[in-house]
């Protein structure tokens, strides 16, 4: 009898009474997530301290992590390189503005197609879930093309070699995958239970009103999610920065590209000696511009992550 | 900190207030105006026709509002580019002439470069087959994994929120450019996976069709965990969305974790489900490790094919990576309509 009740108390330790308070669980689940957490961080891990050993750190290869000569040269180099402060503000501006552009016109969108019947939506929804299965290599040339003498009403948008190029497609729903953010506001504005609308529109609001006194407040971790997205890849793009703003504009990640494209031609045209490695072109500077261009980021998704936690668990409160 | 912050709130909520006083005034002013230049414009008239309109004609006249913003660019931007792309992929040859600007020859009726992808190069042929295998593997391990880790983060566990910000890095980190430069410097490997030992055991002890899928699957793992950032985003947003009280009262009726997950967690994310399968087959098939992206890359180049001259699209140009993108797209659409059927299938019985 007393083993009996031994077993069962242990048994519950490990196992838990649900499943999912058990000791054993606690274990696997903490193991999972710190294992996994080593392998996103692993990468960053590694340049930080890549960025940060001396040259000759760098060669030896019986340091793999912790520098012998932790030096702040590659970052100072790197940092005048890039030119940091023009490129960043270059950058914030590539980000804001189309970011903005996308979140406002796929919330109306998403809320357009989720919350209405109209003839031929489920056409209108395929195309548009088509379109964004175009491989993107596919339209690089016909949308310069395209961008160069775009008009709209016999004005002349004159998008190309200006920021416009990706603001003013994302307004009208065309921007960077735009699509799953149209998407997710679709199905978030659908999640909402229809007496909230309908009790609304009783007490006489009209559908715009509706949309913005109620559906958006319900949708806050969308707004938050598509924010937060669009901005990490507008921030991120440089195949079609490159095509669209030619020179005109320079974000820190195509800074970083053109540093990487220049070492490497370097390297194939063996002009890479021992004074250029020590100066500027070593895998010590890559990763430190590396990091400098996604440090605005990480600064950002930290504030934004907690805000984003909170915003989460506000909105799971209001179930119907 | 937090008295800054209810300070802060205070003060957008007096300023808010004043705002409002304000925006009321500028209404009762100008509301005579507008009433009277609707009565004369017709607008008025307009108003009235539309209220009296049956209400299931006034849902499609909103709804139709709501999109115009897509439709306007479905009609400047989404059926140009649609159309061009196909006229591409139906051409002999799609080059630039300095000055005059991008040619197309041939008759689409002839599917040239359909025909040369299959009669004449065999070598692409088995790529886009690896691709078919690559992407249908990868999609639905992604989603799994993504559902897994949402589920996971949402437990209760302590330092949450640390784990969190870290299981979202990957979303700033990987954009296509960077992802590609971790892969080639080797950031993305754990070093057993890649020396080969697990591939080697598993062949030992199973099968060996079961023991290549696991062993391909071991191998991409970190990829797959890589890529599964904006999932357990768009799963952790529906789970948080979803109601408690429901779960408490399965709970107080004995349900355990397993039930509890099968009956009200799983169907109540069934939609996120598509969402997913749809941009993880996207997000992948565009990737650069990917078979037919590569052709592509090379038979196009970037900076030769800009200015692409004719000598360079005789052979492998624009109009041959059109016909290969198309390709692309027909296997991202069998894997997409394929998952999502399966999905539908198996979530009838919810309904």
């Amino acid at each position: 009898m007393n083993s009996l009740l031994h077993k069962h108390q242990l048994k519950k330790l490990f196992l838990g009474r649900r499943g999912n308070d058990g000791l054993l669980f606690k274990i696997v689940l903490y193991l999972l997530l710190i294992g996994i957490s080593f392998i996103f961080l692993y990468p960053l891990l590694s340049m930080l301290s890549m960025s940060l050993m001396s040259v000759e750190d760098l060669v030896d290869s019986s340091i793999s992590w912790v520098p012998r000569n932790p030096t702040l040269r590659h970052f100072e180099s790197a940092f005048v390189w890039m030119k940091f402060w023009e490129s960043f503000l270059d950058s914030l501006q590539v980000s804001i503005y189309p970011t903005i552009a996308t979140v406002v016109s796929s919330a109306l969108i998403g809320y357009g197609f989720g919350r209405f019947e109209f003839p031929l939506k489920k056409l209108l929804m395929g195309l548009m879930i088509a379109m964004f299965l175009i491989p993107s290599v596919l339209t690089y040339i016909p949308t310069t093309v395209l961008y160069r003498d775009l008009k709209i009403f016999g004005i002349d948008l004159q998008l190309m070699n200006s920021i416009r190029a990706f603001w003013v497609p994302a307004l009208v729903g065309n921007g960077i995958r735009q699509t799953i953010f149209i998407l997710i506001f679709y199905q978030f504005f659908k999640m909402i239970p229809h007496e909230l609308i309908e009790a609304a529109s009783m007490d006489g609001s009209g559908p715009f009103r509706t949309f913005l006194t109620i559906a958006i407040p319900m949708a806050a971790p969308a707004f938050l999610i598509c924010g937060l997205y669009s901005f990490v890849w507008y921030w991120n793009e440089t195949t079609l920065a490159r095509l669209y703003f030619g020179s005109s504009v320079t974000t820190l990640p195509m800074r970083l590209e053109s540093f990487i494209a220049m070492y490497r031609s370097m390297y194939a045209q063996g002009k890479v000696t021992l004074d250029t490695v020590s100066s500027i072109y070593n895998t010590g500077v890559q990763y430190a511009m590396t990091l400098l261009s996604i440090l605005p980021l990480l600064v950002i998704y930290i504030f934004a992550q907690k805000w984003f936690v909170e915003g989460v668990d506000k909105s799971g409160i209001a179930g119907s | 900190m937090k008295k800054f912050i209810v300070d802060v709130k205070s003060f957008f909520f007096t300023v808010g207030e004043f705002l409002k006083k304000i925006l009321t005034c500028i209404k009762n002013a100008i509301k005579p105006i507008i009433t009277k230049i609707m009565r004369y414009s017709g607008l008025a008239f307009l108003a009235k026709k539309l209220r009296l309109l049956p209400n299931k004609v006034k849902q499609a006249i909103y709804g139709l509002l709501f999109i115009m913003p897509w439709l306007i660019g479905l009609g400047l931007i989404g059926i140009p580019l649609l159309s061009k792309s196909i006229r591409m992929a139906l051409s002999d040859k799609y080059y630039f002439i300095a000055g005059v600007g991008w040619q197309i020859t041939g008759t689409w009726s002839d599917f040239t470069q359909f025909k040369r992808i299959i009669t004449s190069e065999p070598y692409h042929l088995t790529q886009i087959l690896n691709t078919i295998n690559d992407i249908s593997l990868v999609v639905p391990l992604v989603v799994v994994f993504a559902l897994i880790l949402a589920l996971m983060l949402n437990q209760k566990v302590k330092a949450r929120a640390i784990f969190r910000t870290i299981f979202f890095i990957p979303v700033i980190l990987l954009s296509g450019n960077l992802l590609a430069g971790f892969q080639s410097n080797q950031l993305l490997t754990v070093p057993a996976i890649a020396s080969g030992a697990i591939s080697s055991i598993l062949s030992d002890y199973f099968p060996q069709v079961f023991s290549e899928i696991v062993a391909s699957a071991f191998e991409k793992i970190v990829l797959i965990l890589w890529l599964s950032g904006v999932q357990i985003l768009i799963f952790l947003a529906g789970l948080q969305k979803m109601d408690k009280s429901m779960y408490e009262a399965a709970e107080i009726d004995g349900a355990s974790m397993w039930e509890l997950f099968w009956k009200i967690t799983l169907p109540a994310l069934i939609p996120l489900l598509y969402i997913n399968i749809i941009y993880t087959t996207i997000v992948y098939s565009n990737l650069s490790n990917n078979a037919i992206v590569q052709i592509i890359n090379v038979s196009s180049d970037q900076n030769r094919s800009l200015a692409g001259t004719l000598v360079d699209e005789v052979n492998y140009g624009r109009a041959y990576s059109a016909a290969l993108s198309w390709i692309l797209f027909t296997i991202e659409l069998l894997v997409i309509g394929g998952y999502s059927l399966m999905v539908k299938l198996a979530s009838k019985r919810y309904s």
